[in-house]
Parts: structure tokens; sequence; C-alpha cells
């Protein structure tokens, strides 16, 4: 089961969802060479709390740190640290904030200088993978609807998605009912109605599809060491359709009332 | 930040493990040694095809274990 939001609600929702695609924005501008990635993280959490909101990230299963940031073939759950970002570097960048006992959750990958085509190529397909699947959020859909969109697309590019994690319900707890998978057969699992929120995000990689975890216990990256991108938007299900809880309601203020 | 996949309600997540058949038991149960480092037997039953009844000591196999009863398998095909 999950839960289905009210508009008052979804209005806090949107609201932690913006701070934290804001703090993104001013992340990627940051990612150049020669910066840390823990200079990266303390940007991170002076923009979540400027805008008095609190990390989500931290201490969430006993994670570190206010960012994830996964370097090339690291694909998610990097640790902030001393490690440097350098010129051609491909850089997932996950950020999480609570506001007023609501969470937003947003990823983006990003380039530190000019990088290869096939980077470029990677973050594009990656990006157009998740509005892929972010098209299929009307009421009545399911939630393998969302997977099997994002997989085919990822696929079509001679990509493969990660099966080991998978994106999530949001709302006042960070991980709520249900997975979304970026994979599977459409039809299957849970059925969209409209209120529900769900943090939708394709892990694509240029190799094969498995993951390692590294002995600190969070940094998943490809097996075969191939690069990877991560996207990732909170997306509100609504009865015209999806509603990217970062960007204004887009159906209207008539239609808000009873979205 | 991604969530670590749970497998849905009703499925089940087995472990393939290579090994060798030891000894035939009644009922199309077979002693079977696993290629572990431990070299563990388990009990195995046979999966479908009747080929694999005919199994014989010192055939290779691959056999499915579930995380609930390690002592059991399920002889999924040949070597």
């Amino acid at each position: 089961m999950s839960v289905q939001k009210s508009w008052s609600e979804l209005q806090n929702m949107a609201r932690a969802c913006r701070i934290v695609v804001n703090a993104l924005d001013a992340l990627e501008a940051a990612a150049l060479a020669g910066v840390t990635t823990r200079e990266m993280d303390r940007i991170a959490r002076e923009h979540i709390e400027k805008a008095g909101a609190r990390p989500a990230f931290l201490g969430y299963r006993g994670y570190p740190a206010t960012l994830c940031i996964s370097v090339n073939e690291e694909v998610v759950h990097g640790i902030p640290g001393p490690r440097k970002l350098r010129e051609g570097d491909i850089v997932g960048l996950d950020l999480g904030c609570v506001v007023d006992g609501f969470y937003g959750d947003a990823a983006r990958t990003v380039a530190v200088g000019r990088t290869s085509e096939e980077a470029q190529r990677l973050m594009k397909v990656t990006r157009e993978s998740l509005f892929a699947g972010i098209d299929t959020c009307h009421p009545g859909k399911r939630v393998g609807d969302i997977g099997h969109a994002v997989q085919t697309h990822a696929e079509r590019h001679g990509y493969s998605v990660v099966r080991e994690f998978v994106g999530h319900g949001i709302g006042t707890s960070l991980h709520e009912e249900p997975q979304v998978p970026n994979y599977g057969p459409p039809g299957r699992r849970e059925r969209l109605v409209a209120g529900m929120c769900l943090a939708i995000e394709p892990m694509v990689n240029v190799g094969r599809s498995e993951v390692d975890v590294l002995a600190d216990g969070w940094t998943a990256v490809t097996r075969d060491r191939s690069l990877s991108a991560h996207y990732e938007l909170s997306v509100a299900v609504t009865q015209h359709g999806p509603w990217i809880l970062s960007e204004p309601y887009p159906y209207g203020q008539a239609e808000a009332a009873n979205a | 930040m991604p969530e670590a996949r749970r497998p849905l309600p009703g499925t089940r997540e087995t472990l393939e493990v290579g090994a060798t058949v030891r000894e035939a038991l009644p009922n199309a149960l077979f002693r079977v040694e696993l290629a572990t480092e431990t070299r563990t037997s388990v009990t195995a039953h046979v999966a479908g095809e009747s080929s694999l009844l005919r199994l014989r000591p010192g055939d290779e196999v691959v056999v499915e274990i579930a995380p609930y009863d390690a002592g059991r398998g399920r002889i999924v095909r040949r070597r």
C-alpha cells in the first residue's frame, strides 16, 4: 500500500523537492576539476540548511553525508571524501532534504569540463529514460509500466539498467512503498492512483547491469567498471498525469483543487 | 537515493551452485556434494526433466538452494 497525499501535502512535497533541485543547480555549477567531493558535500549541506531544510540522507541507515556523489564507474551511494574531481569525469549527484516532515529526493549526472562522446550519450539516454518513466505516471497504469518504459528506452540504445537498486515511494519518509524498479514487464505491480508520490531513478550502465558494493558498505560500482549515470526526480501522480514536484503544477490553477 | 531491491512477495531467491552426485537415494533423491570450499553434502531432488532421474554417482550437476533450508536442494541441470 502506498500513501495517497492530499493537495496540501503535495504542496509540502513540492517545497522539499524544489529545495533539492535548487541545490543540485548550485552543485552542477560547482562541479569543476580540482574540487573535492567533500567540498561538494559541504555546498549541498549549506544550500539545504540555508533554505530551512535538513539533509535527508545524513544518518539514514548510518549514511555519513548529505550528498551521494558517484564518479564515473560508481553507480550510486558514493561517499564524499578527499577525492578531487578531474576534467572529463561524470559525476552523479544525489541529494535529499526534509522540510516540515516531507521529503524531497532528486539526482542528476553532470560532466566535469569536457567529457567523452560516449559519456555524453550515456547521460542523455539516462535522462530520457527517466522522462520515459515519468510520462507513464497516469492513474490506472502500473508501477511495472514505469520500469518497462525506462528499460526499453535504455536498452534500445545498447545500455543496461541496474537491477539491485530501485526507485521508491516518497513522502513523510525517504523510502515508502512501493518500490519502483527500472526494469520488468509492463502491467505488473501496484496500480498508480492520484496522490501517489514516486521517486523514479534510472541507473544506466554502458556495459553490463551487474553492480558490486565496495567495502565501505555504500559505494556501488559497475562490476565491469563501465561508466554509469543516474537521474532522479520525485513525481506525483495526479488525475491529469505526472507532476514533477520540483516544477510548477502543470495542469492549470482551476484544476489544482481536484488534483 | 535508491533503495536496495527487495524480492516481490511470493518469489524465491535461490542460489545456484555446482555439485557432484555422490549417492542415489530412494524417491528420486540424491545426495550431492557442493563444489564449495566446505564440500557440504545436501539432499537434492530433481527438477522436472526425466533425464535427470538417471543421474549416477560422479555426475556433475547444478543445484539450486533456497535460503530457508541449506540442507536441501533441487537439481536443475547437468553441468
